[in-house]
């Protein structure tokens, strides 16, 4: 082990172990320099811009979109690092150690792994390993949420599961024959020290725990997510003298590479924060970060009624009923396990607020209805926002074909004319365009953002409710512009069913 | 069920004209807190059917001298939004049924969900 002193990097264990020492175990956070880094985020696919939205309402700078799609970047300093933790649209975050955006990776697979391990031993991890230190510590202080409450999400991609898999069976014989080179005493001390001030727990040494984590994508390369990350990891594990761990890691890195673009970073969440608010699944639950992403498409505002007609358990009126709480929410669903799964995940959000000493309540209610016949009066809705079911794992593209038109007819009965809209969720893409059409006299498309659910290619349609009153547009015939401005007829059409 | 929504609830039962507003009987009624929010209210206001809120909030006893019309400035009046407020989002009922006014047929509420689903025939 040499140390290195290009461009502020150092000696493994003797840096972090500094830090401790000049400030108290307790959280002395102003006695602690203020450091810039770069956080990276992963959002979901088609979302990039309205995360790079709320990072700049809510933590004030600027965040750039990576061409690797469903990621930004943006820099922060660490004395408000906490605002990171209160983003809604981000699934993960990291800081950035190091990014390069044209990697010259070496021709032969040998040569570019051997470089790989090289560069372990050359980032610049301290600034990185700092913030994930105080993102620790704060973690703990805030009493953080924890995404889904116990219930475990399995990481997504099963690439990275065999490169971490890979790394652990490689590195444990390497550790112990680097550890045998090793003044004996100085590693104990620095290693006490520093997991004492990470861990904060056990009176005895614990060595840190780590895995590392490869995203590979690239038709150029002559190595995979597993090589890159068994190599590379090898060296980070004989660099910091950490112990690698699949499962009970205390540090994730991860590799991210994208064609010439290549990202080393640490994680600073444990589990994805996408499901955060639901405790209780149903078969095709949506991440709350997609959610949250579809309400601030439709920009709820004070005392606006926003309805889910076909809720499931419920996971967007809920996002918005917390999020986006000036607005008033109505879940509602045909199927009995549906209601009462949306009900058992709002009282389980309430009880948590009323631990936290907050009002509990929530502007939320539940229906049990069928969507094609609501029972709600004509006119009375703002915002209609809907995961429609997609034809795969619930419902059949058959009965989409008749559902959809249905279902946006009675949408636009009960939405307010001309000012009214709708955000809805379909991988039925052709369905959906095919009735929106249909009900052109009705609805108008704003805005399409194109989205990855599950796998599956989905579009989430921005609709705009026209002026045209309802019940004088055929339901099957084109309508003519005339009718769009009707605006003032609205009074009208508002006889109760 | 909060009375909010009850406000816009309507029977749709086939060859109803007169199916607002719905009339509750409640075996259980629940009040939760809900963070005010003066500017909700004084937005709200005008949506409702307001005759139709108060009428709600009597039949649950938490009418608390609701005028049977809106007085005029509401909006500065912080007393009544608060009133309002209540009526609106922190009432419940969580077990009863609604009774749509013309046709008598009752739509259950259990652990506070109205269950709107018609039969066939009634649709």
């Amino acid at each position: 082990m040499s140390s290195q002193d290009e461009d502020g990097t150092v000696e493994p264990g003797h840096n972090t172990a500094e830090p401790s020492t000049s400030s108290s175990n307790e959280n002395d956070e102003t006695t602690e320099d203020i450091i810039t880094v770069t956080i990276g985020a992963t959002v979901p696919t088609g979302f990039e811009h309205t995360a790079a939205e709320e990072v700049n309402e809510k933590i004030g700078v600027d965040a750039r979109i990576s061409k690797d799609r469903g990621r930004i970047y943006f820099p922060i300093t660490t004395d408000k690092l906490f605002q990171v933790h209160l983003l809604r649209s981000v699934d993960n975050l990291f800081v950035v150690v190091e990014e390069y955006d044209h990697y010259q990776f070496k021709e032969s697979k040998e040569e570019t792994l051997m470089e790989m391990q090289q560069l372990a031993s050359k980032l610049p991890w301290t600034k990185a390993l700092e913030v994930w230190k105080r993102n620790g510590t704060l973690k703990k202080k805030k009493g953080y949420r924890k995404g889904g409450n116990g219930i475990k999400v399995k990481p997504n991609s099963e690439a990275t599961d065999a490169a971490v898999a890979d790394t652990e069976q490689q590195e444990l014989p390497q550790a112990a024959s680097a550890a045998e080179c090793l003044t004996k005493a100085e590693n104990t001390a620095d290693m006490e020290t520093s997991t004492q001030e990470l861990e904060e727990t056990a009176p005895e040494a614990k060595p840190i725990k780590f895995r590392v984590t490869c995203n590979r994508a690239g038709d150029k390369h002559s190595f995979s997510s597993n090589e890159a990350a068994r190599d590379f990891g090898g060296a980070v594990q004989e660099f910091f003298q950490w112990k690698a761990d699949m499962t009970k890691f205390d540090i994730e890195v991860l590799l991210n590479i994208h064609n010439e673009e290549m990202v080393i970073g640490i994680a600073l969440t444990e589990e994805s924060l996408h499901r955060r608010n639901i405790s209780h699944f149903g078969p095709t639950t949506l991440r709350s970060t997609l959610c949250y992403g579809m309400l601030r498409l439709c920009k709820p505002q004070a005392s606006d009624i926003i309805l889910d007609p076909m809720c499931g358990t419920g996971a967007i009126p809920l996002e918005g009923a917390i999020e986006f709480n000036s607005s008033f929410y109505v879940a509602g669903d045909n199927n009995d396990m549906a209601v009462n799964r949306t009900v058992n995940n709002i009282c389980h959000i309430q009880k948590r607020r009323a631990i936290k000493g907050s009002a509990s309540g929530l502007p939320i209610d539940t229906v049990r209805w069928d969507l094609c016949n609501l029972p709600i009066r004509t006119g009375s809705v703002d915002i209609i926002i809907t995961d429609m079911p997609f034809g795969k794992r619930m419902g059949s593209r058959k009965k989409n074909w008749d559902l959809y038109p249905s279902c946006l007819r009675e949408m636009a009965r009960v939405c307010t004319p001309g000012s009214g809209k709708a955000v809805l969720l379909t991988q039925d893409k052709k369905c959906l365009a095919k009735a929106i059409s249909r009900m052109g006299g009705l609805w108008r498309k704003l805005h399409t953002v194109w989205v990855n659910v599950g796998g599956l290619h989905a579009g989430v349609y921005l609709l705009k409710r026209t002026g045209a009153v309802f019940g004088q547009t055929p339901e099957d015939v084109y309508e003519s512009r005339g009718t769009v401005n009707a605006e003032g007829d609205e009074k009208g059409d508002k006889e109760l069913s | 069920m909060k009375l909010l929504t009850h406000n816009m609830l309507t029977s749709h039962v086939k060859g109803v004209t007169k199916g607002y507003p719905l009339l509750i009987k409640a075996t259980e009624v629940k009040v939760n807190e809900v963070d005010f929010n003066p500017q909700f209210v004084t937005r709200m206001i005008p949506k409702l059917e307001w005759s139709a809120l108060v009428h709600a909030a009597e039949e649950l006893g938490q009418r608390q001298d609701l005028p049977d019309e809106l007085v005029p400035e509401y909006e500065n009046n912080e007393e009544f939004l608060k009133k309002v407020h209540r009526v609106l989002l922190e009432v419940e009922v969580i077990e009863g049924c609604l009774r749509c006014p013309e046709s008598g047929r009752e739509f259950p509420i259990s652990r506070g969900i109205p269950n709107m689903l018609l039969n066939e025939d009634e649709v």
